[in-house]
């Protein structure tokens, strides 16, 4: 920085105080998703780390898909854990993607508690990434426990990913109690990428081969939101 | 045959493993200079200035006032007493402590089966005793303890003195009464009788010496033959450690439980390291009024000895025992000792410790919620088209 930029900042400070220009917050690192589109389209280059982020959709707009690409890249790199709390997680789809089974650590929990306690030991033991997969009821106590989490994972450098149905998408007797939640999950999350499917891509033979989706960050606390993008993301070939 | 293994005084060893520096230089163990207090231990150097132990620090100053004078670290001394004799018995278990700090006993009977050469033996003795403390000790072989530690008193760090069994009595005939542990008035008997050397004392005849000074005073002949009665103590490290606190009056306190818990770790925690181990598993007992006592069991992924991993284990569990009455007790207990030094291994192998603290986050977690909790999955696809042959779910 210019000498004459700097007294003309010193001055600044010295008359307005906090309101005085300073120079921008280091960038936060960030972990590759191993999907180009996203890391593109998240303005950082991956999943920020030592933050939360949120990937939100539909039930089928690819949110699973894309979360289990990410851990599969993350697996190659360092050890991840996959929270399963719906118990979905399907090891073979993994393993088609290229992922690294010996270095992940697959947690089934019994309660959402269970859960939280996991992730917390998990993190602060020294995994790398983690995605939480929620279900779709019995969220309650999330609120309070998020605020922990982000403790853990900041002093940790742990990447963590949650995957939620937003409860707009759910049936109109579960939609009150996962509000709440909603709305602790969106406030404590430091990136937001909402998933829409616009298609289903089929190949020549007629079998399934993808599907197209429209990307949109709707929040991102270490780049500029709003961005939008759609790509098609493959299913892995069995 | 048995060895007296004699390292410098555990204080000093204990000073000189905290800071090297202090080998080159006159140490002089017992408190600063300008304190009131005696001389507990003093290197070599301060010895040949003319230092003595039970002199004041004042006048040990006078001798040696170059010297280095610090106060005795009473847990460091421990540790390397406790040290000296646990690398003794991982070589065997005949393992008994001596009179004297820094002396240890060693039989050698089973270990001539697997060093049939003496040399041999000595050596690796030795190299044993230095990779553990970092000093060189004297060995004397004999018959008897008492032999061997005469033996020792005589060796220096890399020559041995070794008394054949056929050898003994000539060999003590060449010391003074003075080695014998004489009480005042024996002492004095045979300094009138002019007895003052062990071979004068070997020409009397055993029931001649019984007569004259009784049959109490008759270990003391035998000892000038070489036959020392004393009994052998052997060391057995600690199988458990135990440490406990009655609550008076009864408490029903969450808070202050915690308080006193973390008391007991750091109890329990120094204990640990005294002997060099650490603790695989914990039991807290907690003794209620008028119900049955609450005992919560935990393991450790690895052997741990510090207060803060203690109580990392022990305060998450006292948290969610369900109490139901005032607490009379709590008694905490570390079992399953194993040397503390086993995690250094592992932690030089990978490269930051990382797999070692997630393996144990994994165990902390199974152990709390169920073995099922934290999975790893194998897939075989070329196995029978049914998912569950083709994935493998175990226990990570």
């Amino acid at each position: 920085m210019p000498d004459r930029l700097q007294q003309a900042i010193t001055v600044l400070q010295t008359r307005f105080g906090s309101a005085a220009p300073r120079p921008s917050a280091p960038p936060c690192p960030a972990r590759p998703s191993g999907i180009a589109e996203l890391d593109a389209l998240t303005g950082i280059g991956g999943w920020p780390v030592g933050r939360l982020s949120l990937l939100s959709g539909t039930r089928g707009s690819g949110k699973r898909t894309l979360a289990q690409r990410s851990l599969a890249a993350a697996t190659r790199e360092g050890i991840a854990a996959y929270i399963d709390l719906p118990g979905r997680l399907d090891p073979e789809f993994l393993s088609r993607l290229e992922a690294q089974l010996d270095r992940l650590l697959i947690v089934r929990p019994r309660s959402l508690r269970e859960a939280m306690a996991s992730v917390r030991v998990l993190a602060r033991a020294g995994v790398d990434f983690i995605v939480i997969d929620l279900p779709r009821k019995e969220t309650a106590g999330l609120d309070s426990e998020l605020p922990h989490l982000l403790h853990r994972m900041d002093e940790a450098e742990c990447t963590v990913v949650l995957i939620d149905t937003p409860s707009r998408a759910l049936p109109a007797r579960g939609r009150e109690m996962r509000m709440e939640t909603d709305d602790a999950i969106r406030y404590y999350a430091s990136l937001i990428v909402s998933l829409q499917r616009s298609a289903w891509v089929f190949g020549t033979d007629g079998d399934l081969k993808g599907l197209q989706v429209d990307a949109t960050v709707v929040k991102n606390r270490l780049a500029a939101p709003g961005r939008r993008a759609s790509w098609m993301v493959p299913y892995p070939v069995a | 045959m048995i060895a007296c293994v004699r390292t410098p005084h555990p204080s000093l060893v204990a000073a000189w493993l905290r800071s090297p520096e202090l080998r080159r230089r006159p140490l002089v163990l017992g408190g600063y200079v300008n304190d009131r207090g005696l001389v507990g231990a003093a290197s070599s150097q301060a010895r040949a200035q003319g230092v003595r132990i039970g002199m004041s620090l004042n006048q040990a100053q006078q001798f040696a006032p170059d010297a280095v004078f610090e106060p005795i670290d009473e847990e460091g001394t421990a540790r390397v007493s406790q040290l000296l004799l646990s690398t003794l018995h991982h070589l065997s278990p005949d393992v008994a402590a001596g009179d004297a700090p820094g002396c240890a006993f060693l039989k050698l009977d089973r270990l001539t089966l697997r060093w049939p050469d003496q040399s041999m033996l000595i050596t690796t003795l030795a190299d044993t005793v230095k990779q553990a403390l970092s000093v060189r000790p004297a060995i004397g072989i004999g018959g008897s303890m008492f032999v061997s530690k005469l033996a020792s008193e005589q060796a220096k760090p890399g020559s041995p003195v070794i008394v054949d069994a056929a050898r003994t009595r000539e060999y003590l005939a060449t010391f003074s009464i003075d080695v014998l542990p004489l009480d005042a008035d024996l002492h004095e008997y045979l300094e009138l009788l002019g007895l003052r050397t062990i071979a004068r004392l070997q020409t009397i005849s055993r029931p001649a010496f019984r007569r004259q000074f009784g049959i109490k005073a008759l270990d003391v002949y035998d000892l000038a033959f070489g036959i020392d009665r004393r009994s052998w103590r052997p060391f057995s490290p600690p199988v458990r450690i135990e440490a406990s606190e009655p609550l008076e009056p009864p408490i029903d306190n969450l808070e202050a439980l915690q308080f006193i818990a973390r008391a007991l770790a750091e109890r329990v925690s120094i204990a640990l390291r005294t002997h060099g181990l650490g603790a695989r598993s914990m039991r807290i007992t907690l003794a209620q009024e008028s119900a049955p006592a609450v005992l919560i069991q935990m393991r450790f992924a690895y052997p741990v000895s510090t207060t803060g991993e203690l109580f990392d284990g022990v305060r998450p569990r006292l948290l969610r025992a369900t109490i139901s009455a005032p607490l009379e007790r709590i008694t905490l207990r570390a079992g399953r000792l194993e040397p503390a030094y086993v995690r250094q291994p592992g932690l030089l192998v990978r490269r930051d410790g990382c797999t070692e603290s997630i393996a144990d986050a994994v165990a902390r977690l199974q152990e709390e919620y169920g073995p099922t909790l934290v999975q790893r999955a194998e897939v075989h696809p070329e196995a029978a088209p049914l998912p569950d042959h083709r994935i493998l779910w175990r226990p990570a």
